[in-house]
């Protein structure tokens, strides 16, 4: 999952940072509204943090733009602005959920998880669940019939990035533009190791391999 | 109460009717003035006529009856005359046997004299020196027509003046609406402005409204903006403050702390607390109360996003309703409002299994909104202690809670109370009656 953080202040988002990395998220971080106006429509993200008190130009117009121009990825804003009349102008700016300022780190991970659940259109439930999997995203752990697999940082994001597009057929390109922030080297052989990985613990069947074309995440769905 | 109607009509009616009366007597004097200086020309000829028909006679002066006009033969006909001369003295027949108190030094007498038949009499005395002798001549006219004609005259112009009076009190009342109207729509505005109907009293005035009009209007706006401008720095300061809380809220879950758990646990203490402490005050500082007077809520504009806001945050299958009065407009500050509806219908949110309801009725003398649940709600034995808890800031140190410290500080400042009951749906009701500002005028 690549996720874009818009946040000015540099100690919470070196935080926000660690924190994100550890739940596998791979994010790129901006500190200049007009930065995050250009980046957060050309890059693909799955979900953007944005705070609102920005320089360069104020959160709710960024989000306002990204909008008009028909971007449709989740925003979550993170602002210690926390009015209610404040809450309602995020929500009609287009957020999608709206978290204040301070708040316990654990709660924006569920809020990343429940946002990024609902945007692909799957139920709100406490585990991720897709493939006859169920993947436990706090522990970093997969069950397949009550049968507990650890998994590598790398294989959870793959799996997790896998388990929220079921049936849909992705591209090795795609999977590391989602899986990788903007600075790391892409090497797509990595990715093809990881898949290896995770069908000798989860089983061949679940990722179909299309030559030439990419993977296919769901078996016989 | 005092009203610039009545005490221009009173002022205008007292200086007419003032004026009126004194120009009616002066000008009846002056014409009483006029008309005694011709009748004293008039007697004076007529004594003269007198003079020339004393002729003399055998033994001195002779009256010549034939030359003696004969309205001084007819009895009491208002023409008399007495002539004395040395010893002798001659009365006209009309008089007969009255005898009135002549004047006794020449020219007009100085009042009326009393004449035959309650006749008040004019009467005029002249003096001739004739072959040395001196002759004394008074005449009288009656003066009681003169009298009478004045009288009328007063009660025709007493009329006039009344009808006048009248006339011009209705033109003056007609006026005086026309030159009010404006400030009548100046009243009427304010009291919407007060209704929290408008937010600005509008500009079409005349002159001598124009500047109190566009003062009232600035204030408006000034104070508008010292609000928006005070909000803003707090949302300034609350982002400088919340911020560092954040980042320090992260550092307490860092690996190296679980070590040392007392220390974890003590640091996270502190920090809510501060957290608490500066969300509530920060809020609390941002509440307009009722500075402004065109405050005003819209319900149908305003809930909807309220709600998908509830709904967004709550991410789960609540039924949120609410009903309200047609054209709902609650004449409090908007953000307040807000804020008071969105905790108390979090808190409901937080709660509730399936359904919660936000209902609003106008009354007589306020408004009561009343929000229900679906969910456990709170004990009667509770409720006193939860209700006690929100007061107490510093006891308070659990974010959960029901968060209503905020919300008994904006009804602290609209007089506002609440209750807690058992809903119909089953779970917590919460009953608030806000009574209706008093406006500042009338």
């Amino acid at each position: 999952m690549r996720l874009l953080l818009v946040e000015d202040n540099v100690p919470l988002a070196d935080e926000l940072l660690a924190s994100l990395s550890r739940q596998g998220y791979a994010t790129d971080w901006l500190a200049d509204g007009r930065d995050a106006d250009y980046q957060g429509s050309s890059e693909p993200y799955d979900l953007i943090i944005l705070d609102l008190g920005l320089p360069g130009k104020p959160g709710l117009e960024v989000l306002r733009d990204w909008r008009a121009r028909g971007l449709a990825t989740p925003v979550l804003i993170l602002t210690a602005r926390g009015s209610w009349a404040e809450r309602i102008e995020g929500l009609k700016a287009g957020a999608d959920d709206y978290l204040t300022k301070p708040f316990h780190p654990e709660e924006l991970l569920l809020r990343i998880q429940g946002l990024l659940r609902r945007a692909h259109g799957l139920a709100n439930q406490p585990l991720l669940q897709a493939g006859g999997l169920e993947l436990d995203e706090s522990r970093q752990l997969c069950r397949k019939q009550d049968q507990e697999i650890e998994l590598t940082a790398g294989e959870f994001r793959l799996l997790r990035y896998f388990m929220l597009h079921p049936g849909q057929l992705l591209s090795k390109s795609q999977l590391a533009e989602h899986l990788y922030d903007g600075e790391t080297e892409r090497d797509s052989n990595v990715i093809e190791v990881h898949i290896n990985r995770l069908r000798g613990k989860l089983g061949r069947e679940l990722f179909e391999t299309r030559r030439g074309q990419g993977y296919r995440f769901g078996g016989a769905a | 109460m005092r009203s610039i109607q009545r005490s221009l009509s009173l002022g205008l009616v007292a200086a007419l009717v003032i004026l009126s009366l004194l120009l009616l007597q002066t000008s009846l004097w002056l014409f009483e003035a006029g008309l005694r200086r011709t009748l004293a020309t008039d007697l004076r000829d007529e004594t003269e006529g007198l003079l020339i028909a004393l002729v003399p006679g055998g033994d001195g002066v002779q009256l010549d009856a034939q030359r003696i006009n004969p309205r001084y033969q007819r009895a009491f006909s208002g023409h008399y005359f007495r002539i004395d001369v040395a010893d002798r003295t001659w009365r006209s027949r009309s008089l007969w046997d009255v005898d009135p108190a002549w004047p006794s030094s020449a020219g007009l007498s100085d009042g009326l004299i009393d004449g035959p038949q309650s006749q008040r009499l004019m009467a005029y005395r002249a003096e001739y020196q004739r072959d040395g002798e001196i002759i004394h001549i008074s005449v009288a006219q009656d003066y009681t027509p003169v009298l009478d004609s004045f009288a009328q005259v007063r009660l025709g112009g007493f009329g006039l003046v009344l009808l006048f009076v009248l006339i011009l009190v209705l033109l003056q009342r007609y006026a005086v609406k026309a030159a009010l109207r404006p400030l009548e729509q100046a009243r009427q505005q304010v009291a919407q402005l007060q209704q929290g109907q408008r937010q600005q009293l509008e500009v079409r005035a005349p002159v001598e409204l124009q500047p109190l009009i566009e003062q009232i209007n600035h204030l408006l706006s000034h104070t508008d903006n010292t609000l928006k401008r005070s909000r803003h720095a707090l949302g300034n300061l609350g982002h400088a403050l919340k911020t560092p809380l954040a980042v320090l809220g992260s550092l307490v879950q860092r690996e190296e702390l679980s070590a040392h758990p007392v220390l974890r646990r003590r640091l996270k203490e502190q920090l809510s607390q501060i957290q608490h402490r500066v969300s509530r005050e920060l809020t609390r500082a941002r509440l307009a109360g009722d500075v402004l007077p065109g405050a005003h809520f819209d319900c149908a504009a305003e809930l909807p996003p309220l709600l998908d806001t509830l709904r967004m945050i709550h991410q789960r299958d609540i039924a949120l309703r609410w009903t309200a009065p047609p054209a709902c407009r609650l004449p409090w500050d908007r953000e307040d409002m807000l804020e008071l509806l969105g905790n108390l219908l979090d808190n409901a949110c937080k709660w509730a299994r399936s359904a919660v309801t936000l209902t609003i009725a106008e009354e007589a003398d306020g408004y009561r909104l009343l929000i229900e649940d679906d969910g456990p709600g709170i004990e009667f034995a509770e409720r006193a202690r939860v209700l006690e808890r929100g007061t107490r800031l510093d006891q308070h140190v659990d974010g959960q809670g029901l968060g209503l410290g905020i919300v008994r500080d904006i009804l602290a400042a609209w007089h506002g109370e609440l209750s807690l009951g058992t809903s119909a749906l089953g779970g917590l009701s919460v009953h608030i009656r806000l009574p209706r500002s008093q406006p500042a005028l009338g």
